[in-house]
C-alpha cells in the first residue's frame, strides 16, 4: 500500500508541476473604467453618480449654486494601467458637457464618459409614466424601457429617470424585448399609458445565481448593477434631493396577485399555501447623511432607521389588490421627533425616495410569478 | 479512510481473482495460448490527471486546489508476440475506469458564454472557477508493444472510451462578471454569492485518445506500470458551446499487474 500510496503522491506532484509551469504570464488589464470621480471639497451637492451601463457610460456632479461650471478640473480614479484623456484633473468648461476616453492598459478596450457638472435641478411631482427611451438591457440585444420625466418649464430636458432592477434582469433574458420585463410601460392607464410591475421568472440564469424571481419594481434612485448579485438589498438604491415638504402621496393602481406565493429557501422557490402576494407603493422622505446617500432595501422601511422624517405607504388592505384602477391618497406620517431644517431642505441635504413593487417581498427573491401591479398619474403632494 | 479500505477491497478482489488463476496456472488453455505467442495481464491502478485546455490560455492565473480524486482502473491485456524473439508485439486490452478531478482556479478576464433554454449569458469572468468532473468509462487500447529489455516493456497506440457515466459540475464566485466584454457592466460576486452550473448532460460519451507507457516486470509475475493517456477529443460534445475552449482528458495512470 505504500508504494500506491507514493506514487500516488508522486504522480499528484509531477502533475501539478506541470500544471503550473503552464501558467502564462498575466495579461494586461482589459478595463477601462471610471472607478471615481470627484471635484475639490465643498463645491459638490452630493457625490458623483457614475453610470457604467451597457449604453451608458457617464458621470454626474451635482454642484452647489455658487459653483461656476465653466472651469472645473474633476480628478478621476481609473482601471490601473489604464489611461484617460484628457487627462484628470484638466480644466475644462462644463457648461456643456464633455466628454473622457478611458483606454484599458492592454490597449484593446476603450469606453467614452459624457462628464456633465450642473446645479441641482428640483425633480418633478407628477407622473403619468407617458415617457420612455427603450435602452440596452444586455449584450444579446436585449432592450427594456426606461421611464423619464421631463422638465416641467422645458420638455426636452430630462429632469429625472425612474431606477428599477430591469438591468439585472436584462442578464437574464437574452435578447427579447421590453414588454418581456419586469417593469415596462403598459398600455390602458387612467390616462394615456402607464407603469406596468410584473413579478416574473429569471429563468435558469436566475436559478444558477440563487435569484429566481423578479419583482416589477420602479423607484426614485439609481440600480446598482455590480450589487445585483453581490448584495441585492443595497443595489436598490432609493432617493434623490427634495427641496419641498411633502404630506401626500396619491395616484391610481390596480393590481391582481400571481397565483402561488413562492419563497426564496436556500436559493430555491418554495410554494407556501394559504399566502397571497401584495404590492407596494411608498414614498419616504429622508435626511442624507455622509453614511446614508441613499436608503435602501435593507434600511428603507426600518422603524429604527434615524435617517428617516417621515413615510407615506399604502396600508395593508390597500397593498392587497385592486381589480380595477383605484384611486389612493395617503398622508405621510412624520416621525415623532424629528423637526425640518428650513436652510437644509434649501440646501438638498433632504431626500425623497418613491417605491413601487409588484412583490412586496420582492428585494427577498420572494413573491407570486404574475403578480401584475399597474400604476398612473402619480403625485407627491407637497406644502 | 473510507477510500482507503475501498482501495484495499478493490485490490483485494483483483489480486483474489488474480491469485485463484494462478493457481489454475498450468491450465491447458493457458498453456496452449502462451505456446501460441499470446500473453496474458490483469492490472489494477489509479488515474492521476484532469481535464484541461490546451495549451493553459494565459486567462488562467492560478490553479489554487486541484484534487485528482481517487480514479480506480481495473484492466486486463492480452499480447501477441508478432516476431520469434518476442521483441514486438500488439496488445488488445480492456478497462474499467474512472477520470475524474476537482480544480480551483483563479481566472482573469476569462470570456464565457453560457447558452441554456435558448438564451445567453456571456462575459469575461475574472475571479475563482470551481470545477468537478467525474466520468467512468470503459476504454479498450490497442497498442504495439516492444520489448526494451527483458524486464521493460514499452508500449503505444489508440485507445477508444465509452463513458457510461458523466459529471461535470461546479460554480464560479470570489470574482466579478464583465457582461458582453470587458466595456460591459460589472456584476460582483463576493460571500455567499456564486453561480452553480452543470454540464453533465453535455458531455461527450464516446472518446478516442493517444496512450503510452511502460511496464516493468519487478518479478515473474508482478508487473509495476505506468501509462499515459492523452484525449484526442474534447470532454464535450461538439454542439455544445458553453465551454468555449475544448477540454482534453489527460491522464498518468500508475499501477500493479499481473502476468501469467
Amino acid at each position: 500500500m505504500k508504494i500506491f500510496r507514493l506514487m500516488q503522491v508522486m504522480t499528484l506532484f509531477l502533475s501539478v508541476a506541470w500544471l503550473s509551469s503552464c501558467i502564462e504570464n498575466e495579461p494586461l488589464n482589459a478595463e477601462c473604467d471610471i472607478v471615481s470621480a470627484s471635484l475639490p471639497e465643498g463645491l459638490l451637492v452630493r457625490p458623483a453618480e457614475i453610470v457604467d451601463r451597457k449604453d451608458v457610460h457617464s458621470v454626474t456632479f451635482i454642484v452647489k449654486n455658487f459653483v461656476d461650471v465653466t472651469a472645473l478640473a474633476p480628478e478621476f480614479e481609473i482601471t490601473p494601467g489604464a489611461t484617460i484623456d484628457p487627462a484628470s484633473g484638466t480644466v475644462r468648461d462644463f457648461s456643456e458637457e464633455q466628454e473622457y476616453t478611458v483606454t484599458s492598459e492592454d490597449g484593446q478596450w476603450s469606453k467614452t464618459y459624457t462628464v456633465i457638472a450642473k446645479h441641482d435641478d428640483p425633480i418633478a411631482l407628477k407622473y403619468s409614466f407617458e415617457n420612455v427611451r427603450v435602452v440596452d438591457a444586455n449584450s444579446q440585444g436585449g432592450k427594456c424601457d426606461e421611464f423619464l420625466e421631463l422638465s416641467p418649464t422645458d420638455p426636452t430636458i430630462i429632469n429625472m429617470i425612474w431606477a428599477s432592477g430591469n438591468q439585472g434582469f436584462g442578464l437574464t433574458n437574452g435578447k427579447k424585448g421590453p414588454e418581456t420585463y419586469p417593469t415596462y410601460q403598459a398600455d390602458n392607464g387612467v390616462v394615456g399609458r402607464c407603469a406596468g410591475l410584473v413579478t416574473r421568472s429569471t429563468g435558469t440564469f436566475g436559478s444558477m445565481v440563487g435569484m429566481p424571481l423578479a419583482a416589477g419594481n420602479l423607484f426614485i434612485g439609481k440600480f446598482d448593477m455590480t450589487n445585483a448579485v453581490n448584495k441585492p438589498l443595497e443595489a436598490t438604491q432609493f432617493g434623490t434631493s427634495f427641496y419641498y415638504v411633502p404630506i401626500g402621496l396619491r395616484g391610481y393602481y390596480r393590481y391582481t396577485p400571481g397565483e402561488k406565493f413562492m419563497e426564496l429557501v436556500n436559493r430555491k422557490l418554495v410554494e407556501v399555501p394559504g399566502r397571497t402576494d401584495e404590492c407596494d407603493i411608498y414614498a419616504v422622505f429622508y435626511e442624507r447623511t455622509a453614511d446614508m446617500e441613499y436608503l435602501d432595501g435593507n434600511n428603507v422601511l426600518s422603524d429604527d432607521n434615524p435617517n428617516i422624517i417621515a413615510v407615506a405607504r399604502l396600508d395593508e388592505e390597500q397593498r392587497k389588490g385592486a381589480a380595477d384602477w383605484t384611486h389612493f391618497d395617503v398622508e405621510f406620517k412624520y416621525r415623532p421627533d424629528k423637526s425640518l431644517d428650513p436652510e437644509k431642505l434649501e440646501n438638498g441635504v433632504y431626500a425623497l425616495a418613491v417605491v413601487m413593487t409588484s412583490s412586496i417581498e420582492g428585494a427577498k427573491f420572494s413573491g407570486a410569478i404574475g403578480s401584475a401591479l399597474f400604476v398612473d398619474e402619480l403625485e407627491v403632494v407637497c406644502l | 479512510m473510507n477510500m482507503k479500505r475501498y482501495i484495499i477491497g478493490v485490490l483485494a478482489v483483483a489480486f483474489s481473482f488474480v491469485g485463484a488463476k494462478a493457481q489454475v496456472d498450468r491450465s491447458l488453455a493457458v498453456i496452449k495460448s502462451m505456446l501460441l505467442g499470446f500473453e496474458y495481464e490483469v492490472y489494477a491502478g489509479t488515474n492521476i490527471g484532469g481535464a484541461s485546455p490546451l495549451p493553459l490560455p494565459a486567462e488562467i492565473r492560478e490553479i489554487n486546489s486541484y484534487s485528482p480524486e481517487l480514479n480506480l482502473q481495473i484492466g486486463a491485456t492480452v499480447t501477441k508476440w508478432v516476431d520469434v524473439q518476442k521483441k514486438w508485439g500488439l496488445s488488445l486490452g480492456v478497462r474499467l475506469e474512472t477520470k475524474g478531478m476537482e480544480t480551483k482556479a483563479a481566472v482573469k478576464n476569462y470570456g464565457m458564454a453560457i447558452i441554456q433554454d435558448g438564451a445567453t449569458v456571456s462575459g469575461r469572468w475574472t475571479g475563482m472557477v470551481q470545477t468537478r468532473y467525474h466520468s467512468q468509462q470503459l476504454v479498450f487500447p490497442l497498442t504495439a508493444v516492444f520489448k526494451a529489455h527483458k524486464r521493460l516493456k514499452v508500449h503505444a497506440g489508440p485507445y477508444v472510451a465509452f463513458a457510461f457515466s458523466n459529471d461535470f459540475d461546479g460554480y464560479v464566485y470570489d470574482g466579478y462578471l464583465r457582461e458582453g466584454d470587458p466595456t460591459g457592466p460589472k456584476i460582483s460576486f463576493e460571500g455567499d454569492s456564486r453561480a452553480n452550473y452543470d454540464f453533465g448532460n453535455n458531455l461527450r460519451h464516446f472518446q478516442w485518445g493517444m496512450q503510452g507507457g511502460v511496464t516493468w516486470t519487478a518479478y515473474r509475475h508482478l508487473l509495476v506500470n505506468a501509462n499515459l493517456a492523452w484525449g484526442c477529443n474534447d470532454i464535450f460534445e461538439s454542439s455544445f458551446k458553453t465551454v468555449t475552449f475544448n477540454l482534453y482528458p489527460i491522464y498518468l495512470n500508475v499501477g500493479f499487474g499481473y502476468l501469467f
